[in-house]
């Protein structure tokens, strides 16, 4: 299948070649564990020394220092970098993991050890193919759909995540990381398809499915673990144009938050609820 | 009574699903109008005054005269002092 004008710009503009980056770019030097986000580049400095720099239409730096760890490249550039360079280019990075069911992506986002890619991982165990894994992003370029591109494939699991998941371990995420990499236990999905659902994962005292309101949809497209602001920024919005564009993904994209308790005990129960929710989507529409 | 209208360019609004969200331009404060709140929102035309919105409100909403007349005269308040809207 043909690929897609927003999947091409992104395999374009996400090129890397190793080089000197320059930390002073934009005045005072760039600290470690910083970044700056202009309309069209991108500087970060992580805090283990390593730096990257994008430019519209000239892809990617990266400079390491010989003590940064070689391991953690990926980990950035999968991450922060990848979000930058997808805010820049009028793309919406959400901080999630997603799985595929009848032909459209079913999303879960919240913070970092929310469980998502735990969560991925155990719903491809029964049969969820993946389609991302900590960064999905959206293309709004048609006006009345919201479709999301195929992401980096590889889960991220913790020790304990595998032992619950049952997914096969191989190489170690990084050095200080305690993560491993993982397959898609379903395999994974190449193809653009449209957003059915996000939800958001949180923890609560019992299992429970709630959609989301207008107004609670509308306040919870701020709530993407830093990447609204990215996109915000990048884009220079001013307020009007900022509550356009959070309108629009209240208006375009059906919200649950799914509260489970935080207990081993209860995470294959959590696993089916989730599996059901995604297999009853028809019958909510 | 004076005819109510929008200031227009005072805020910027958005339907999602029922419920309609506003937006002051000038603070980003947001207003969120739902159920009767969105009705009154909808019927305000720059033409209907007080007595005339009542009167719609009435009848698309099963309730007492006055405290119908009472509520609207609460968001009315709320939406003129947010500069959302204007009498007269």
């Amino acid at each position: 299948m043909a690929k897609t004008a927003a999947q091409l710009l992104m395999e374009r503009e996400t090129r890397v070649r190793h080089g000197p980056v320059d930390l002073d770019r934009f005045g005072g030097r760039l600290e470690p564990g910083h970044s700056h986000l202009e309309a069209d580049s991108f500087l970060l400095h992580t805090p283990e020394g390593l730096r990257y720099f994008y430019s519209k239409g000239e892809g990617i730096t990266i400079c390491r220092d010989t003590a940064a760890d070689a391991s953690e490249e990926n980990l950035w550039l999968n991450g922060s970098v990848y979000s930058a360079i997808a805010c820049i280019n009028g793309l919406v990075p959400i901080h999630a993991s997603a799985v595929v069911h009848g032909g459209e992506v079913f999303a879960f986002t919240g913070p970092s050890g929310s469980g998502k890619s735990t969560l991925i991982a155990a719903l491809g165990q029964l049969g969820l193919p993946m389609f991302c894994d900590d960064t999905l992003v959206l293309d709004l370029g048609e006006p009345d759909i919201v479709i999301c591109l195929p992401g980096h494939k590889r889960l991220k699991l913790t020790p304990e995540a595998l032992e619950l998941t049952g997914a096969r371990a191989e190489e170690k995420v990084g050095t200080d990381v305690d993560k491993y990499y993982a397959q898609a236990p379903a395999g994974d999905v190449m193809t653009p398809l449209p957003l059915a659902e996000l939800t958001f994962l949180e923890v609560g005292t019992h299992l429970a499915m709630e959609r989301l309101p207008g107004t609670e949809r509308f306040l919870r497209t701020q709530d993407d673990h830093y990447t609204a602001h990215l996109f915000a920024v990048s884009r220079q919005f001013d307020r009007a144009a900022q509550f356009e564009h959070r309108s629009r993904l209240a208006q375009q994209i059906a919200m649950f938050r799914f509260a489970r308790p935080w207990d081993r005990a209860c995470f294959a129960e959590t696993v089916a609820m989730a599996a059901r929710h995604i297999a009853a989507a028809e019958e909510r529409r | 009574m004076s005819a109510i209208r929008k200031l227009a360019g005072n805020f910027t609004e958005a339907d999602i699903d029922d419920e309609i969200i506003l937006m002051r331009l000038d603070n980003g404060e947001l207003l969120s109008l739902t159920e009767t709140a969105a009705a009154v929102w909808r019927l305000i035309d720059g033409r209907r005054d007080r007595s005339a919105l009542a009167t719609a409100l009435g009848g698309d909403f099963d309730g007492d005269e006055q405290i119908i007349a009472s509520d609207l005269g609460e968001l009315l308040a709320r939406l003129r002092e947010a500069g959302l809207i204007a009498e007269g």
